[in-house]
């Protein structure tokens, strides 16, 4: 991590007054294992040039973050990038600097523009070099960015994704830095500490007179301040930014709502007692289910526990309001059996059965319908025929889909499951229909006979 | 008179004071008839509680009297609670304990008989019985008279209680008037027997004749003059019971270990049938089904051609034959107890012992009651076997002897079509013959059952709370709830199938000890040093492959494969934790290629297996890890060259206008070193993909075929085989490896170490000769990895050789993972051998889910 300020021109040694460091001697300075470090690699009457970089404890380093029991957490590109952790090493070497306060013999400097060159690296982001360039042309920087030559021994990549970044242009010193100290946190794709109220401050204080006209103003603050909570503490007052941020609503009511819908309402047709909703992910449809009248028990089956607790928490909201049965969760899946689950009224797997191999499903569905024997089971599945209308070329509608089937392949398949004869069976479509390639959704029911 | 003393129980001494009970146990240890330890006194016991054998209080002042009668009662109370304790312990170790105290009272009695009861073992009365006036003129000549009103009162006492004891539910009452005259001998322990013979344990005959004579002549008897199987090493066979009922020739079966047991050829034991058998010849009102009918029929078909005075007589030899058969069989090796042999199961409280309940428990088994249905529910009893004896039984039939916590079952269903099964002992050898037909006529099959069931979806009640796993290797492996739920989540959206998912490898960990060498981390000296100090002398060192780990479960064929998983398919690829390894379509076209090649040199034929299940490194690194390298340590390695590359410039730049640079400039000429080296180092376990001709397999184990594991070979082997694959596939790759047996052998495979790790090779691993090493009872570490010098650079940071940074990388500890490996291989191990052994999918699940579970805890991922 390194940041050299170069500048050419008459009075150019006064740029080491404001950065108060003498040019005939090293600086080094250890801050928690890790050395701050300057040297001056050019110092004559019309050039200058002062390299600042950190030499990290690479030990020290990941004692001091992040998930430890993942072997990325100890090979990764903090020990280099110009980052938030950068600029906090070199924060106090560039003190003088960045707050304009030299000796007071210098202070007529401090607003001197100088024709200055900055280089700094290696520089560690998504963005593209456009929005780089974006973020610091309309300071005035001329913005030249080069990337390493990369030669590897077999395919694995196009280019390097490090970059270094020049920047040329006529600044005052303590305003270029108060722009890299803004932007570079910025630029790079980590956070090193928690960000919070007195970063706001911070870039108040080190934004002052530029950020405020900056057009992507607002990419920079969301951007710099992760959390959005942080992001509205700012904003507050201002003309709906928050919104903004938040993804457009849809205009139709969206095809999953549809679908818990159809599912609710045929759900209540069959007037169950009690449900098992497979595979019940967030717990959308469960908490539907719940204001199903007469409705006493709902079982929600999930084996992922990042899913289970968004749906207690889903249950939780709604749990005070009356006629509601709050969904039960239950760890499981399709590939356990589950006593529990055993003759139920209703059992339901919405756009369930597509995420398991397909040669594992007739084995699945003898158990559901012989051993948990349902009195009744709603099965729904994407129809493959609709893409065509989503353009969707031979994609299926979600990377982890194992299949998806035609309406003539749903219903073949449905009917050989129900080799026992044991249920009537009954087909639906749910969302928006096509004129040939009928709805998105397909749905079958199947109802035990009653004589079973 | 002479006494017969049991070989283990209480033998209860009742007479009053000075009826000479503790003369005559005195005598008899001098004597050494006895053991001074086999007998308890309350006198004793009153000095070691209270110091004091007897109080006093004649003539003494009534508020001093009453104060010493406290005292002794006192005292009295505590001694006889710790002579009970000391009682029962015996009991249940199965020792003789003779009980020296007057017992005068009927409930002092009852509570002994009680306590007998409760731990099964029997209880004898030798009663003293001596006049008054002998009793009195004694207690005038001892040490402390206990007085003539007391003695008076005692003698009343007992003469009133004397009549009672015989019903009292003593095995059997002694009298004894002249104690001088009593001789005692002692019984020995009829269900125990030294093994001074082999034998042979035969599983469930169920009258299956022509099996029982196949499984014999294949065992290596033969037919004597008298018409007794003999066995020419003397070797005897031993019956777990149920010899009759549902099959073909109950009684001919019957009479034929009639024969032979009276003979001293064999031995059988009790069971279900056999005591419903027994209890229908003693005229008792049982109801005959569950092919009990089958035997009422040959009784009725033997009376009408013999005659009924023979089939009476039959009849009667029978029963007693049967009445007489014990719940189970001890046998010792040099008087140490070493096997048990019981029907449908024994506790380990009960074993050597006899009793009414311990032979219910030996017929049925640990019946818990009922479930809803009203179907009997029988309880696994093997879970609580906790002792070291191995015991054999039968009863339940399943397609294979199962091996459960050093139980086995040998009833293989003959009847059912199955196996008639001998284990032979001590080989610890499984012999069987294949039933000729499916004798038992019910459509109610307990093997198609068990068969039918096999594959059926684990219940995940069993899990879900946390559960335990027993292996063969390691004993009780405990699985946590809090890491049993994301296993349970990685098996429901990650992993291949459970039916194929028999197997998930155990973590391994590096040295335990880092290098005592200044610039090593990990040095296969310590590796070495660690098994050596364990007592292994002999090792190999294998090269360690740098790909991904996969687990390759090859099939004979789709067919093969539709019986042992119920998936039709070649098999599966997978990772360490259970994923698909290549996609759908790479995976299928690389089975088939590894299908085709093994069929080609008949592996499957040659080893007359269905399957080949293989542990291996699957090469190149990018192969699965394209994704990660790209993100991770190329991306790593741009910064860090660029960012040295662009200093080194400009403090070379600088260093003519400052001197004081070139400290600086060194530094990062070594660190842009170190950079470059770590850039180097990955690039090596990666190459071009064009195609599957670019993929290399390594197998290191074979783990399992069909029919068997292959723990019991030494590594050695199995490089044997992975050379054998390597030669017949394009898709198998060698591993180097060396055996290391001295100084000079080890010398020479660090040497080896050095030279390819400092080409870049990722390292060895260091195993003990065999796979499974224990020393001091404790299992030993399978395999110990010693990574090389560059390779660690993109573990542990490119600049981890750096002094300062090496010193605290030598901190690490590796107790956690070695811990994690050696569960783990134990859960493997348990796992393979289940499935191989035909057991549920619900069991070997219990496995693999258990070994994902354990890599769901965290542990340093740089180990």
């Amino acid at each position: 991590m390194q940041l050299t300020i170069q500048a050419k021109g008459d009075n150019v040694k006064a740029v080491s007054y404001l950065l108060a460091k003498n040019p005939g001697n090293l600086y080094e300075r250890n801050q928690k294992g890790h050395l701050v470090r300057m040297f001056y690699g050019k110092f004559t009457d019309t050039e200058l040039e002062m390299t600042i970089f950190v030499t990290p404890d690479p030990v020290e380093l990941i004692q001091n973050s992040g998930n430890s029991y993942d072997i990325t957490h100890y090979i990764n590109d903090r020990e280099f990038a110009v980052s938030s952790i950068f600029l906090s090493l070199i924060r106090s070497a560039l003190g003088t600097a960045l707050n304009g306060q030299p000796k007071e013999e210098y202070a007529e400097w401090v607003a001197h523009p100088f024709p200055f060159t900055f280089e700094l690296g290696p520089v560690n982001t998504k963005l593209p070099d456009a929005q780089l360039k974006n973020l610091f042309e309309p300071m005035g920087y001329q913005v030249d960015i080069t990337r390493p030559e990369i030669d590897y021994s077999f395919d694995l990549k196009e280019q390097s994704t490090v970059r270094t970044i020049r920047l040329s242009g006529e600044q005052t010193l303590k305003d270029a830095l108060r722009h890299l100290f803004v932007l570079i946190p910025v630029i790079d794709d980590y956070k090193h500490y928690f960000i919070d109220e007195k970063e706001i401050e911070k870039i108040g204080r080190y934004g002052e007179g530029w950020l405020d006209q900056h057009p992507l103003r607002e990419t920079i603050y969301r951007r710099a301040l992760r959390f959005k909570e942080v992001y509205e503490l700012v904003e507050n007052g201002e003309a709906e930014p928050a919104v903004a941020a938040a993804p457009a609503p849809l205009k139709k009511t969206s095809l999953n709502e549809l679908r818990y819908a159809k599912i609710a309402k045929t759900a209540a047709g069959l007037k169950p007692k009690s449900i098992v909703d497979f595979g019940s992910g967030e717990g959308k449809l469960a908490v539907k289910l719940g204001f199903i009248d007469g409705v006493e028990e709902i079982l929600a089956v999930e084996p992922s526990q990042v899913e289970t607790m968004k749906a207690l928490r889903r249950f939780e909201k709604v749990n005070d309001k009356t006629d509601f049965v709050e969904p039960k969760t239950l760890w499981g899946s399709l590939f356990y059996f589950d006593e529990r689950l055993k003759g139920k009224d209703l059992m339901i797997l919405c756009e369930v059965i597509e995420h398991i191999d397909e040669e594992r499903l007739p084995k699945i569905f003898d158990g559901i319908l012989h051993d948990y024997a349902p009195k009744s089971l709603i099965v729904t599945t994407p129809n493959r025929e609709y893409n065509e209308v989503y353009d969707m070329d031979d994609h299926f509608r979600h990377d982890d889909h194992r299949f998806e089937w035609t309406r003539q392949e749903f219903r073949d398949w449905c009917e050989k499951r129900n080799h026992a004869g044991d249920y009537d069976i009954e087909f639906a479509g749910i969302g928006e229909e096509h004129q040939e390639q009928g709805f998105p959704t397909q749905m079958c029911v199947f109802q035990r006979k009653v004589n079973n | 008179m002479k006494i017969g003393l049991p070989h283990a129980g209480i033998v209860l001494l009742i007479g009053p004071s000075n009826s000479g009970k503790s003369t005559l146990v005195r005598r008899l240890i001098e004597e050494g008839q006895i053991l001074a330890s086999e007998v308890v006194s309350s006198d004793d016991f009153r000095i070691l509680v209270g110091d004091k054998e007897f109080i006093d209080w004649r003539d003494r002042p009534q508020d001093e009297a009453a104060g010493l009668m406290d005292e002794y009662q006192g005292i009295s109370a505590e001694a006889f609670a710790m002579m009970d304790r000391v009682i029962e312990a015996r009991m249940r170790l199965s020792k003789l304990v003779l009980v020296d105290a007057t017992h005068l009272r009927s409930d002092d009695r009852k509570r002994y008989i009680a306590l007998a009861k409760k731990n099964h073992v029997p209880i004898q009365a030798i009663v003293f019985d001596v006049s008054e006036r002998v009793l009195t003129d004694r207690d005038e000549s001892r040490d402390n008279p206990r007085g003539k009103r007391r003695i008076k009162q005692q003698f009343q006492i007992f003469r009133n209680e004397k009549r009672f004891i015989k019903k009292e539910g003593f095995a059997s009452v002694y009298t004894v008037k002249e104690t001088e005259e009593v001789e005692v001998f002692r019984h020995g322990n009829p269900i125990e027997i030294e093994l001074d013979r082999d034998i042979d344990i035969i599983g469930d005959v169920h009258g299956c004749f022509d099996e029982l004579i196949q499984l014999l002549v294949k065992l290596g008897y033969a037919e004597n003059e008298e018409g007794l199987y003999e066995h020419p090493e003397g070797r005897k066979f031993v019956s777990v019971g149920d010899v009759m009922s549902r099959g073909p020739a109950s009684l001919q079966t019957m009479q034929f270990f009639l024969k032979h047991v009276e003979g001293g050829r064999a031995l059988m034991i009790d069971s279900n049938h056999g005591w419903k058998i027994a209890r229908w010849l003693d005229g008792r009102e049982v109801v005959l089904s569950h092919g009990d009918e089958k035997v009422e029929e040959e009784f009725r078909i033997f009376e009408e051609q013999e005659g009924s005075d023979a089939a009476r007589q039959l009849k009667q030899q029978l029963k007693d034959f049967l009445l007489a058969a014990p719940s189970h069989y001890v046998f010792k090796k040099n008087g140490v107890p070493t096997l048990v042999c019981a029907h449908a199961g024994i506790r380990d409280e009960f074993i050597g012992k006899q009793s009414g309940a311990i032979s219910d428990f030996c017929r049925y088994g640990d019946t818990g009651g009922f479930d809803e249905n009203g179907k009997s529910v029988r309880n696994d009893w093997t879970v609580g076997h906790q002792n070291r004896l191995l015991i054999v039984w039968g009863h339940d039939p399943k397609p294979k002897p199962l091996l459960i916590n050093n139980t086995i079952n040998i009833d293989q269903g003959v009847v059912f079509g199955g196996e008639l099964t001998a284990y032979r002992y001590p080989e610890r050898d499984f012999v069987s013959v294949k039933a000729k037909a499916d004798h038992s006529g019910t459509a109610d099959n307990p093997l198609v059952e068990w068969e039918k069931n096999r594959l059926n979806p684990p219940n995940i009640g069993k899990f879900i709370n946390g559960f335990s796993v027993l292996t063969d290797s390691a004993g009780e492996v405990r699985i946590p709830q809090e890491l049993v739920k994301p296993a349970i989540d990685t098996v429901s959206h990650y992993t291949v199938p459970i039916e194929q998912l028999v197997y998930i490898p155990p973590t391994m960990s590096p040295t335990p000890k880092p290098s005592a060498l200044p610039d090593y981390l990990e040095h296969p000296k310590e590796a070495i040093d660690y098994y050596r100090s364990n007592g292994v002398h002999t090792m190999i060192a294998e090269k360690k492959h740098m790909g991904s780990r996969g687990i390759l479960f090859l099939f004979k064929d789709k067919e093969s494969s539709l019986k042992h998983t119920g998936i039709e398919s070649l098999g599966s690829i997978y990772t360490r934790t259970g994923k698909r390894f290549f996609d759908r379509d790479t995976e299928m076209r690389l089975l088939s290629e590894l299908n085709q090649e093994l069929t080609r040199i008949n592996y499957f034929d040659e080893y007359q297996t269905d399957y080949v299940l293989l542990d291996a490194e699957i090469m190149p690194w990018n192969l699965k890890a394209k994704e990660l390298i790209s993100s991770q340590y190329a991306h790593v390695a741009e910064n860090a060259v660029l960012d040295r590359t662009l200093l080194k410039e400009k403090l070379q730049a600088a260093l003519p206008t400052n001197g004081d640079l070139q400290a600086w400039l060194d530094e990062y000429d070594s660190k842009l070193e170190n950079a470059n080296d770590f850039l180097e180092v990955f690039q090596k376990y990666c190459w071009d993909i064009e195609g599957d001709r670019s993929i290399q397999i390594a197998p290191f184990h074979v783990l399992a075929h069909s029919d068997r594991t292959f723990f019991d070979k030494p590594h050695t082997w199995h490089m044997e085989m992975n050379r054998k694959l390597a030669d017949a596939s394009r898709l198998f790759v060698e591993t180097e490896y060396k055996v290391i047996t001295d100084e000079a052998s080890e010398a020479e495979v660090i040497e080896w170490w050095k030279s390819i790790t400092e080409d870049g090779h990722e390292g060895i691993i260091i195993k003990p000769e065999f796979y499974i090493v224990r020393s001091k009872g404790k299992l030993l570490q399978p395999a110990i990895k010693v990574r090389g010098q560059r390779y660690l650079r993109i573990i542990y940071g490119m600049d981890y050789l750096e002094p300062k940074n090496l010193e605290r990388l030598k901190n690490r500890n590796t107790g956690k993972k070695q811990k994690l490996a050696l569960r783990e291989f134990a859960l493997g191990l348990e796992g393979i051998a289940r499935f191989v052994n035909g057991e549920s999918i619900e069991r070997v699940h219990e496995c693999t889910l258990g070994a994902l579970a354990m890599e769901s805890d965290p542990v340093d991922p740089r180990l």
